[in-house]
């Protein structure tokens, strides 16, 4: 398939998505309960402090990965077990359907394990005329339909109970009623008979234990308990990432596993699995298929490496909105949400992760529930650069990045033009509410900004600061929203810091920060970008720099260092930029501990506060806007999700994936109606020019503001 | 009662859905098993149990006990009794030292699963089970170790709660005082 017909296909699979509404309301309902669940599995336990050390000794595996692998097999095989390494899908498919050729297998039973979809054994074992059954619920259902996992840990969560009933009603033969208890009496009985036929049992395994060569499977059910007593050949077929050294390593996996996947303290069943145990009076033939099919590769990836200490949760499916709105059939393609856009892109190649590269919306919401410490948002955006580098960034954008965003007069120039050039469609307005021919998709459903008449640059010559004694003077790095599109939150923020005795400049050589070029896989635009503005921003030795936008945050104080680090020029000043920068509700809260002195004006507006992904997520900050919008004498009303992405995700709304980016921004401005607020603050011009742009579009009176415009207003 | 997890072991087992009972004598026992067994009993072979006559006692209360062929009788079987090494109160959970093809198959197959467990036997955090574990992999060259925590359940249709899937709809944890302090027991 090429790459149109590929992209062609793709959204098509996400347009039917969205057109189910009954999925994102399971999945929604489902994502609810999942954070309320979750919360209590880990009262009264640290998570930072369990996932840390899952994280660190998953790398002492990987980077020891021989050894423990020849301490596992060494282990195992002593204890009656047989070993295989297999290298990739066919060497295991192989192996599994040579054994059970050799051995007379009519019949396997299976258990659920996401290494046997991975390689698509059952599809290798039918093919060489053995029978098999999926015993897991949720996997027999999809055998049924003949359809895929849709979560890695709950593979039938998108179906719902009627077509579960029409599926299983084939099976017997009769109508069978659509309730749930019914049907999973039916499932009972339908595949007990099965595992007593059976010749062999497949599964998984949750952790292999190289001290002990033995393994451990999580599970409900109770299939895999039968599914490893009842046939005579046992197969484990285990990816090479489930290694650990100890039991009392396995025993820190399991800890964390069900509470982070379901909410679960515990799952019903442990099984601890050692050697070739007893089975009908002799000893039951075990073998162990140890499968690599990219996971050493992953292993020498120092951006990706990271996904290795994956345990398989499904957490970041859960949390995910972009999960919630199309689900796992089509953000994933075997392995799902962002662990799968990173272990497809190894384990099925590039070619079937690159459509989900471009789906993450970058919200790091993954990231906050990862109970391996990994950074999936940074390893996607790495994907995506190798990405942009194998099959370009797109025509359009490559030219744009490389030829005008580089060059801070033209690009400058460019938005300055276009403000006149909108003319026609503002109307005199500030916001765009229609937009002709093949544009009008973009406004039809949420209003756009105009670019201003003059940017901030240009209105801060006439800009009085009264700041006799300056406690500090700092830079504002105002980035493009702020300057072209919303220059009234630079003014605002010159109000608000003054009257805290803060003296603000603005470097006026500063440019865009480089996200858009870097989000988009072109680094080579986006270290440009970087050496500018260190530049400009260091140029007078300001005591702070000063966002309001938290995407130009995480830029200036993660991406700028990393982007640089290895260049002995620039890598100091890198540092010294990411040590000074500081969003400014937080620079108000915690450097000048001036709340107290916010509030000039009385009137109490009952506020609710949207948390932008990259600074509650990104930057931490999250509790300082809602304190100083409470000083500042606002009624502070929770939404619900408060810290749920908006949707905007720069251009994933307007280029790559708007029709998600509409359902996510649907969800929030629900949310925010609901909280009963007149106004909603929030710290992102991101975020504000998408719901407010949801909220004009839909005509709700409710103010979207920057929280810096509110503490302004009290002024 | 001395063992101080007890009570959190019970609410953290009926919580996950198990019937949880302290039984102070053997006749509270046999009175409860034969309430609730209409049918075959897996019994599954443990020590203490044989040691406190349990079987010769179920058998002469009338309940019809399987005590071999369990590969040919299991399938037909209601219900299984097994013995437990000791539980974690955290969670509610049983741990069954399950090597012995038998004790899986008792505990596996029938809809009912009765598990005695002396109330001495409990710890607090599967933490503190690790060591237990170690020593079981150093005594036993094969190994099948069950952590139990409530009955089957699956959510795998509309994430709805179903109890009783693949293995026994129902477990009771029979809490018997001077059953066996021998946490390795087997």
């Amino acid at each position: 398939m090429n790459k149109q017909e590929r992209s062609r296909h793709y959204q098509d699979r996400v347009r039917k998505a969205i057109a189910k509404p009954s999925l994102q309301d399971t999945l929604h309902r489902f994502a609810d309960a999942y954070v309320v669940a979750r919360e209590a599995a880990f009262a009264g336990h640290d998570f930072e402090a369990l996932r840390r050390a899952i994280g660190e000794m998953k790398d002492q595996v990987r980077d020891n990965l021989s050894r423990y692998q020849a301490e596992f097999t060494a282990n195992a095989e002593a204890a009656g077990a047989t070993v295989f390494v297999a290298k990739d899908a066919a060497a295991a498919n192989a192996y599994i359907c040579n054994l059970a050729k050799d051995r007379g297998v009519k019949k396997v039973v299976k258990s659920k394990s996401m290494a046997s979809e991975e390689i698509h054994l059952s599809r290798a074992l039918n093919e060489a005329g053995v029978e098999t059954l999926e015993t897991d619920l949720g996997e027999w259902i999809l055998q049924l339909s003949g359809e895929r996992p849709s979560h890695m840990v709950m593979p039938a969560i998108h179906m719902l109970k009627e077509e579960v009933a029409e599926l299983f009603s084939e099976v017997t033969g009769k109508e069978e009623p659509a309730e749930i208890p019914h049907l999973v009496r039916l499932a009972r009985e339908q595949l007990r008979q099965g595992y007593l036929d059976a010749d062999m049992g497949i599964t998984g395994a949750n952790v292999a234990i190289a001290e002990t060569g033995g393994i451990a499977l999580v599970t409900n059910e109770g299939n895999a308990r039968l599914t490893t007593t009842l046939p005579k050949i046992h197969v484990a077929l285990v990816g090479l990432e489930k290694l650990v050294p100890t039991i009392e390593d396995a025993n820190r996996v399991i800890n964390v596993l069900p509470k982070n996947a379901t909410g679960q303290l515990i799952t019903s069943y442990i099984t601890w699995i050692r050697g070739a145990v007893p089975c009908a009076d002799e000893s039951k033939e075990l073998h162990i298929v140890l499968l690599d099919n990219g996971r050493t590769a992953l292993a020498e990836s120092p951006h990706c490496r990271d996904a290795l200490r994956c345990i398989k949760c499904g957490a970041c499916a859960n949390v995910c909105p972009v999960y919630q709105t199309v689900g796992g059939h089509v953000f994933g393609h075997i392995y799902i949400s962002a662990i799968g856009v990173i272990l497809t892109a190894f384990f099925h190649g590039l070619d079937n992760a690159s459509e989900l590269v471009r789906a993450c919306i970058g919200c790091r919401a993954c990231v906050a529930v990862c109970p391996s410490n990994i950074d999936l948002e940074s390893i996607i955006l790495h994907l995506r650069e190798v990405l942009g580098e194998e099959e370009g960034v797109g025509v359009g954008k490559s030219l744009v990045f490389k030829k005008v965003m580089r060059n801070r007069k033209l690009f400058h120039g460019m938005l300055r033009a276009a403000s006149l050039l909108q003319k026609p469609l503002t109307r005199g307005e500030r916001t765009i509410r229609h937009l002709p021919l093949f544009f009008s998709s973009l406004t039809d459903w949420r209003t756009l900004p105009a670019i201003a008449d003059k940017p901030l640059r240009d209105l801060w010559k006439g800009l009085p600061q009264k700041v006799e004694k300056p406690r500090y003077r700092v830079a504002f790095f105002a980035g493009c929203l702020n300057d072209f599109v919303y220059p009234e939150i630079g003014i605002d923020l010159v109000k608000v810091l003054n009257h805290l005795d803060v003296e603000v400049t603005l470097p006026l050589e500063q440019s865009c920060c480089g996200v858009p070029a870097l989000y988009s896989g072109d680094r080579e635009t986006a270290v440009a970008m970087a050496e500018q503005n260190l530049d400009a921003l260091l140029h007078d030795d300001p005591d702070y720099v000063i966002t309001s936008c938290p995407t130009c945050t995480m830029s200036l104080q993660r991406d700028f260092v990393d982007l640089l680090k290895d260049n002995p020029v620039w890598a100091e000043k890198a540092q010294r930029l990411a040590e000074i920068t500081i969003d400014v509700a937080c620079f108000i809260a915690d450097k000048l501990d001036g709340a107290a002195d916010l509030v000039k004006k009385a009137g109490a507006e009952k506020v609710t506060y949207h948390d932008s992904c990259h600074l509650k997520r990104g930057a931490g900050v999250w509790q300082q806007p809602r304190q100083l919008l409470t000083a500042s004498g606002n009624d502070l009303v929770e939404m619900a999700h408060s810290d749920r992405c908006c949707g905007f995700g720069g251009s994933y709304s307007f280029t790559s994936h708007p029709d998600i980016a509409k359902q996510i921004l649907g969800d929030k401005v629900e949310d925010i109606t609901a909280s009963g607020a007149s106004c909603v603050a929030m710290d992102c011009p991101g975020c504000l020019m998408q719901i407010r742009g949801g909220l004009e579009k839909q005509e709700i009176a409710v103010r979207a503001k920057h929280t810096i415009e509110l503490l302004a207003e009290k002024l | 009662m001395t063992n101080r997890f007890v009570e959190q072991f019970t609410k953290a087992a009926q919580n996950v859905g198990a019937e949880v009972h302290l039984l102070h004598e053997q006749k509270a026992l046999l009175a409860y098993l034969g309430e609730r067994i209409d049918g075959s009993l897996l019994l599954s072979p443990c020590p203490s149990l044989e040691r406190a006559e349990i079987p010769a006692a179920l058998k002469a209360a009338g309940l019809d006990v399987i005590d071999s062929n369990f590969r040919e009788r299991g399938a037909a079987a209601v219900a299984g009794l097994s013995g437990a090494n000791f539980g974690i109160a955290a969670t509610g959970t049983v741990v069954l030292e399950s090597t012995a093809e038998a004790v899986r198959i008792a505990t596996t197959l029938p809809e009912k699963h009765f598990v005695l467990l002396d109330p001495q036997k409990i710890l607090e955090t599967a933490d503190h089970a690790v060591p237990l574990l170690n020593d079981f992999h150093q005594q036993l060259p094969q190994a099948y170790l069950a952590y139990i925590t409530g009955p089957s359940r699956t959510a795998d249709i509309e994430r709805v709660l179903t109890i009783g899937v693949h293995g026994p709809a129902e477990l009771h944890i029979l809490l018997l005082e001077g059953l066996s302090d021998d946490l390795m027991e087997r």
